[in-house]
């Protein structure tokens, strides 16, 4: 989950606590974790359905309300900017909106926790700049003249962020840091999307922006660009950031004319709004809350809220990206309340619990095994592609993390050499088994299966060593099973057994084959056995 | 009166004692007449002496024995008794000559003793047998049985036959009459055995007092693994509450492990690096049309995309156990309903001391018609105050789910440990599934659980190869 670092006094000013665990605790009630790192800063963990937390002010804002310092939503004041933002043909990436935020004066901290706000959006909801990226400019820098957005060829030139001279698109893919990283997301055909302002390169989304409208502490007003490949997102985004931006005292809109685009100009600050009958919110919640009360609680998350005879009438805040749905609006209440002031209650119904036929076997069969002297031991159902290939090879993962972990195992059994392995040196005789999951394509389909795999290992181990105590627990559990010799990769001819049971194979059973334990490097014989514990539940219990 | 402890062995010798009526007497002659053997006697003596139950008296005495010529005589026969078969084999005589060359050295004496014992007459050079009865044969074999020679001793003293000897024996006298001191011991034994009980005997016998407080050998008991039980402790709770065990795939199609859990397709958590597909040729979606289209609806309406059944159909090692939740809201159970699942999910981690490749989840839903956000909030609460912890719920954010909240449990160490998501389902999931009443649906990982509950610092110690590992974990009494 993204994570947000700040000063300390920053936070606590801006929350207007007194102590970094109070602000821990109200954060907590939103869904934040709050801890202080060893630099000093505190570091505060965001969910990502709250984007707009990325950011100092959204954390304020919410924070505020929780503390039932402030309440409810105010539109910010928006005014013309008289910027024109002509977009034209970005098959890759074809969506932009832009908006001004005046006299939001960067100084070295804001400038800092800004490009913060920006890398969490990039990294969440813009899903790594594929789906949205986002160019913060210092507006007073803009070039004069017009505002264009459109594909160019990569020998346009542009001065990338932190360069004085002009170079070619082509060398800032290559030699940039940001050119390697995201120069491929939008590339199409050798054509990449540019924003233009006077006929200057001022972007080159989702990769890098130009030198030319760096920001600096000092800059006082913005320029903000978010292009995309999801509209709707886009402009989501751009609402996000300046409504936000916005809760600061003095800051003001300013809204970009736009040409060619879904939107007429930019930012749209939508609100959604509900007409909230509050026993729908009741209805989710447990609660008994009367209209007022609904609309009290919203307020305090910060929604524009009022009741209004049986309903609430709710306009939801254009830097909310997370309310779809009139359930959504109802957690907004219940984190208003508080999950613990809630008062969690026992549902009042009842029903019979009941456990698989497979979990009342393998409880059996444990006590039986135990009984019989076996420990169990429990490994994971991945394995090493070596250990799977002496049992036929198992389905492996396509991307494994590490090569140990790799396939899924087919059988218990070659795990339970494996165990010998590492026991060589205790007390013999070292008797073991596991219940656990093996997996196998059977006709093109891939199947998991619950067995029991047993092993003996001793100075002396022979067949009858797990053949007495199989027989023993199979007539204890009133199975009629048969078996009959088998052939076998692992086991030794002459002294390996198929078990038979309701027409199928249950198990199998036998000594291992002196070249298997070899290979395996246990020096001590072994009989080992598998057999389906589904298929005996299907056998044996009622 | 306290018996008297003597060992087994004491004890056969007394009782063989009372069986032959014998109370005492030279220790080699009571050895040959018990029929055991004079060392076993004599050391057993000594024992039976130290305990007050006889008396060993040392007895001296002169006695006779064959000196080594005498051995030699009665084992070859005297000079005289050679001269005498000599003559016989001769027909009564021989002359000198004959006998000197015959018997060498001892002729001389031969002739002498002969001719005192009125055997012989040497008449002429020639010796003639007059007797056949040499004197001290039968002397020498009282000798040499210990008995007394009679009048011959002085002869048998002064032809170096016989000497004087003293000799030192042990007699052994019981300290009373040996059936009834057998009923003053008693047998000290380390082991009650079989036989003593078959037999009676055990009555005989005083069982030697151990050191009971000395430490032991270590023995260690075949065990059911540690995690198992903490695993079926939670399927008992989870039983208890009356919730009905299920279980679903390992490898899983997409449409359960993130599609009907409202992830969108190009959700971060469906990522490379977050979520492990299998190498198997998709199935396809056959027999699921009716939920893949509301899938696709509500993926569509809701995220605003384009959603792809074939992403929909691709394997993946499941990611959480939600997907067999999903898989039984799918099924439209009626309400209400119960269920959980308990079993294994995948994840893209590297191998630590807190991370595995896979670990148990277990995950449940609720929900009836009425059922509410408190209901599920006091479930949750139920479930881990049962498991004697305490627990502290954070509003949270799930893409399934709406309210949803994140448990912290307090941990003995007073530590909160942050385990469980849960929430109502979101009315899109409802949906998808075919759901029409409100269900509570949440997760945890067992593992974390497992090793706090445990003090098990290390997660790869609970799945050990090492058996003594297993077999010497200390037991948690719950």
């Amino acid at each position: 989950m993204p994570v947000v670092k700040f000063k300390p006094d920053r936070l606590l000013n801006a929350l207007g606590v007194g102590s970094v665990e109070e602000a821990g605790e109200v954060l907590f009630r939103l869904k934040c974790e709050v801890e202080e790192n060893p630099e000093g800063l505190v570091e505060v963990e965001v969910n990502p359905d709250r984007p707009d937390m990325y950011m100092l002010e959204g954390i304020a804002r919410a924070a505020r309300g929780i503390l039932r310092l402030e309440s409810g939503w105010t539109m910010p004041r928006v005014r013309d900017s008289g910027i024109t933002l002509r977009v034209g043909d970005a098959p890759s990436r074809p969506y932009i909106a832009a908006a001004v935020v005046y006299n939001y004066r960067l100084d070295e901290d804001t400038l800092e926790e800004l490009i913060q706000f920006q890398e969490k959006l990039h990294d969440t909801i813009g899903r790594r700049r594929r789906k949205v990226a986002i160019g913060i400019h210092d507006l007073a820098k803009l070039p004069q003249g017009e505002v264009e957005y459109r594909s160019l060829g990569l020998d346009t030139r542009m001065k990338p962020l932190g360069l004085e001279v002009d170079v070619e698109a082509s060398w800032v893919m290559e030699n940039t840091e940001q050119g390697v990283k995201y120069g491929g997301i939008s590339l199409e055909g050798g054509r990449h999307p540019f924003l233009l302002a006077g006929g200057q390169v001022i972007a080159m989304p989702p990769v890098i922006n130009s030198n030319i409208t760096r920001l600096e502490p000092g800059t006082r007003d913005l320029f903000i660009d978010v292009t995309g490949t999801d509209a709707k997102t886009v402009a989501k985004v751009l609402d996000v950031i300046v409504s936000t931006l916005s809760y600061r005292e003095g800051v003001e809109i300013g809204l970009v004319r736009l040409e060619g685009a879904p939107w007429k100009a930019a930012p749209l600050l939508s609100t959604s709004e509900y007409s909230l009958d509050p026993e729908d919110v009741n209805r989710v919640l447990g609660t008994s809350l009367s209209p007022d009360e609904v609309a009290m609680h919203l307020s305090y998350m910060r929604h524009h809220a009022e009741a209004t005879g049986d309903t609430v009438r709710v306009i939801v805040p254009p830097f909310r990206a997370d309310i779809l749905r009139t359930v959504d609006l109802a957690e907004d209440v219940a984190i208003s309340i508080g999950y613990e002031d809630l008062g969690p209650r026992l549902p009042h119904f009842t029903t019979r619990g009941s456990l698989l036929g497979e979990t009342r076997l393998s409880r059996r069969l444990r006590e039986l095994l135990v009984g019989l002297g076996f420990t169990e031991v429990l490994q994971l159902t991945l394995t090493s592609p070596r250990l799977a290939s002496m049992a036929g090879g198992g389905i492996r993962v396509s991307n494994p993390v590490q090569e140990e972990y790799s396939v899924l195992r087919p059988s218990l059994i070659p795990g339970l050499i494996a165990v010998a392995r590492a026991n060589l040196h205790r007390d013999k005789p070292v008797k073991v088994f596991e219940i656990g999951l093996v997996a196998r394509s059977m006709e093109g389909r891939v199947m998991d299966e619950l067995m029991l795999g047993l092993m003996v290992m001793d100075y002396e181990a022979s067949y009858e060593d797990l053949q007495a105590p199989l027989y023993s627990i199979l007539r204890l559990l009133g199975v009629d099973f048969s078996v009959e010799p088998v052939d076998h990769v692992l086991l030794m001819p002459g002294r390996a057994a198929r078990i038979m049971a309701g027409g199928e194979v249950l198990g199998l059973l036998g000594e291992v084959r002196p070249e298997v334990l070899e290979e395996a490097g246990v020096d001590y014989p072994l009989v080992v056995a598998e057999m389906s514990v589904d298929r005996l539940a299907r056998l044996a219990t009622g | 009166m306290a018996k008297t402890p003597v060992s087994w062995t004491e004890y056969r010798i007394l009782e063989a004692m009372a069986r032959a009526g014998v109370r005492g007497g030279p220790i080699g002659e009571v050895a040959s007449r018990i029929g055991v053997p004079e060392s076993t006697l004599h050391s057993v003596s000594k024992l039976l002496e130290e305990k007050g139950l006889a008396r060993v008296r040392v007895e001296e005495e002169d006695r006779l024995e064959l000196t080594e010529r005498g051995r030699e005589a009665l084992r070859d026969g005297l000079p005289e008794e050679k001269l005498v078969k000599l003559l016989e084999e001769r027909g009564g005589e021989a002359s000198i000559g004959e006998v000197r060359e015959r018997l060498g050295g001892e002729a001389g004496i031969a002739i002498g003793q002969a001719r005192r014992q009125g055997l012989i007459k040497v008449e002429g050079g020639r010796v003639r047998l007059t007797g056949s009865k040499p004197r001290l044969r039968q002397a020498l074999e009282a000798v040499a049985q210990g008995g007394n020679p009679g009048d011959a001793l002085g002869e048998l003293l002064s032809r170096g036959l016989a000497r004087r000897v003293r000799v030192r024996r042990e007699v052994l006298e019981l300290a009373g009459e040996p059936s009834s001191l057998l009923d003053t011991v008693e047998v000290e034994a380390s082991r009650l055995t079989h036989d003593m009980l078959a037999s009676g005997e055990w009555r005989r016998y005083r069982f030697r007092p151990y050191n009971v407080v000395a430490e032991p050998p270590r023995v260690l008991p075949a065990r059911i693994h540690f995690l198992t039980s903490f695993i079926e402790m939670l399927r008992d709770l989870m039983k208890e509450m009356g919730f009905t065990e299920a279980r679903g795939p390992i490898v899983e199609l997409e449409l359960f492990n993130f599609d009907l859990l409202f992830q969108a397709q190009d959700h971060p958590a469906r990522e490379i690096h977050d979520t492990l597909w299998i190498e198997a040729p998709p199935t396809g979606l056959d027999g699921y049309e009716d939920l893949v289209e509301r899938t696709r609806k509500a993926h569509e309406e809701g995220w605003g995309y384009r959603w792809s059944p074939k992403i929909a159909a691709r394997l993946v090692l499941r990611s959480q156990t939600t997907s067999v939740s999903a898989r039984l809201l799918a099924s439209q159970p009626s309400p209400p309903i119960r269920f959980f699942t308990l079993g294994r999910v995948y994840r893209s981690d590297v191998v630590d001391a807190t991370h595995l490749p896979e670990f148990h989840q277990l995950d449940g839903i609720e929900g009836y018609n009425g059922y509410t956000f408190r209901d599920l909030l006091g479930t949750l609460r139920e479930i881990f105050e049962r498991l004697g912890l305490q627990v502290k719920f954070k509003p949270a954010y799930f893409p399934f789910t709406e309210p949803s909240v994140e448990g912290y449990v307090r941990l003995p160490s007073g530590r909160w440990l942050e385990l469980f998501g849960a929430g109502l389902f979101r009315p899109e999931v409802l949906y998808m599934a075919g759901v029409d009443y409100p269900v509570g649906a949440w997760g945890f990982g067992v593992e974390r659980l497992a090793a706090a509950f445990y003090g098990v610092s290390d997660i790869r110690l609970l799945y050990t190869k090492d058996t003594t590992y297993i077999r010497s974990f200390p037991v948690r009494v719950v």
